[in-house]
């Protein structure tokens, strides 16, 4: 048997979320309640239960002061309403990493921020796009024509890539790209110092701002007003040119955005 | 309605359940162990962790390589997810006080998303023996402070002369007042200061209609926030505090929201 102070220190640490999270009743009822406020009738119907049963679940939230009556109808109090708007948002950051279990866990993740895997939620509506063998380049193409269109774009490029380059290249020499920012690792600006034209082109280019960084990052990540993406390398240490997420809500770009705005610090 | 259609997640419910299951990925977090390490660490028994580990590695949260156990990384990050979840209650309930029967209405939904950023602060609250800790403490930070931030759902007498200061030593402010009281604060700062500061870019005040419900001030090295009771009236009592780079993140971002929304 496990000694009873350990036991009781690991209850201690643990003892509220699993009060909150193991019971479907009492997760229920707060997010019921988070909607708005509900009379006991309309909580009945939402969870499909028994008043005798529901009362209970309510008498319990009401003395952790999660909830209160106040007329005919159950309202969060403040700090229940603090507790939702964060359950929600574990909910909602679970389900948007689940939606791309692959995704994320075929790959090295260490150079997400914490900060960043925390509001995972922003991305829930992303889209995860992979390369089949009847279409070994499907990601690829996709980035490249997401790109086309933008005026503005801030990449963290960690790959010296010539079809990357070239593409970005010629989308600078149209002029529908007008500014460009790139975030890159001196390893990487080096290999791309070697090629002339890329030197020319890119790194002397007016439009185009280059901000070194020490650290060889492991994601390819681009932002513009519009639209992010994503790609990531494998646990061994090579790049995955097959596997993409894109998002194109405010909510992703977002994300995105603060990602860049981490490294450019 | 977007709750609705997402209830708890069964997985949420495996990990949360058992705290052993969450002790063995806080430590599998920070690095692989063996299950000999892991019975050294955390001081539960070999059997309840081989078995915790099994099950585990049935729900895909870990794989076993060469003897070690590693958390999948995908359940790195549902358990720091998890964790995070775990510190905004712990927040909410260290400063219980300080939320419990007040309005936070006005506190945006985003500064509630990342409220555990205010993890380090201070709950000040007066006390019988010194009526005015709350106004003395916010006192001494804008006397000190060359640059200010703030939302002043009310007036103090001092202020006009505090932000007076802080203009003539040629620090910047910017302060959302209510309507009502952007006259009288305006009036109490020199005119000569008040023009030239103006001019410089340096003093911004913004008169909104709406009630404001909500207290803030931003100062180089320290934030404060104090909110209404629910039954309207500002609690003069209790203020909370922080000198951390998050915080003062956080409260720049509530700042800014509340600007721009009213």
């Amino acid at each position: 048997m496990t000694n009873p102070e350990t036991k009781q220190e690991l209850n201690k640490e643990f003892n509220e979320i699993k009060y909150i999270l193991t019971s479907t009743m009492r997760s229920r009822l707060i997010l019921t309640m988070f909607e708005s406020p509900k009379e006991l009738k309309e909580l009945r119907t939402a969870l499909n239960k028994p008043s005798a049963t529901i009362l209970h679940g309510l008498k319990e939230l009401e003395n952790k002061n999660l909830i209160r009556k106040f007329q005919k109808e159950y309202h969060l109090t403040s700090n229940g309403f603090l507790l939702a708007t964060n359950m929600v948002k574990l909910i909602e950051n679970w389900h948007s990493i689940n939606n791309d279990t692959k995704f994320w866990n075929s790959h090295e993740l260490e150079d997400i921020p914490d900060e960043l895997l925390k509001n995972m939620f922003l991305l829930k509506d992303a889209e995860y796009i992979h390369s089949t063998t009847s279409d070994l380049s499907n990601a690829f193409n996709r980035y490249v024509k997401l790109i086309c269109e933008s005026s503005e774009l801030k990449i963290i490029l960690p790959i010296y890539s010539e079809n990357h380059l070239k593409h970005i290249i010629e989308l600078l020499e149209k002029n529908t790209l007008k500014k460009l920012e790139l975030i890159l690792s001196m390893d990487i600006l080096n290999s791309i110092r070697t090629n002339e034209l890329f030197e020319k082109s890119l790194l002397e280019n007016e439009k185009v701002k280059i901000i070194p960084i020490e650290k060889n990052l492991k994601l390819f990540l681009t932002y513009s007003k519009d639209f992010m993406s994503l790609t990531l390398f494998f646990k061994d240490g090579h790049y995955d040119d097959s596997q993409i997420l894109i998002g194109k809500t405010e909510d992703a770009c977002k994300w995105a955005l603060k990602l860049i705005n981490y490294y450019e610090e | 309605m977007i709750i609705n259609q997402y209830s708890l997640d069964n997985d949420i419910k495996f990990l949360a359940k058992s705290e052993i299951r969450l002790k063995i990925l806080s430590e599998l977090q920070k690095k692989p162990k063996s299950v000999k390490e892991l019975v050294k660490i955390t001081n539960i028994t070999y059997s309840s962790i081989s078995s915790n580990l099994s099950k585990l590695e049935e729900h895909n949260h870990i794989t076993k390589s060469k003897n070690k156990y590693c958390i999948n990384p995908l359940s790195e990050i549902c358990f720091k997810n998890l964790m995070e979840f775990k510190r905004s209650i712990d927040l909410i309930n260290d400063y219980n006080d300080f939320w419990d029967k007040h309005d936070i209405e006005q506190l945006s939904i985003n500064s509630i998303q990342n409220i555990t950023d205010l993890k380090d602060s201070t709950l000040i609250e007066t006390t019988p023996l010194d009526i005015y800790k709350t106004h003395n403490t916010i006192k001494g930070h804008i006397l000190e402070t060359q640059n200010l931030k703030a939302i002043f759902p009310y007036l103090h007498p001092e202020y006009p002369q505090l932000i007076e200061n802080i203009l003539k030593r040629e620090g910047s402010v910017e302060i959302v007042v209510p309507k009502s009281m952007s006259k009288e604060i305006i009036h109490g700062i020199d005119g000569q200061t008040r023009k030239n500061a103006s001019k410089e870019g340096n003093f911004r005040i913004y008169a909104v209609k709406n009630d404001l419900r909500l207290y803030l001030t931003i100062c180089d090295d320290a934030m404060s926030l104090g909110l209404f009771k629910n039954d309207n009236s500002f609690d003069q009592n209790r203020l909370l505090i922080s000198a951390n780079e998050k915080s003062q993140k956080w409260a720049r971002n509530l700042f800014e929201t509340i600007k721009q929304n009213m």
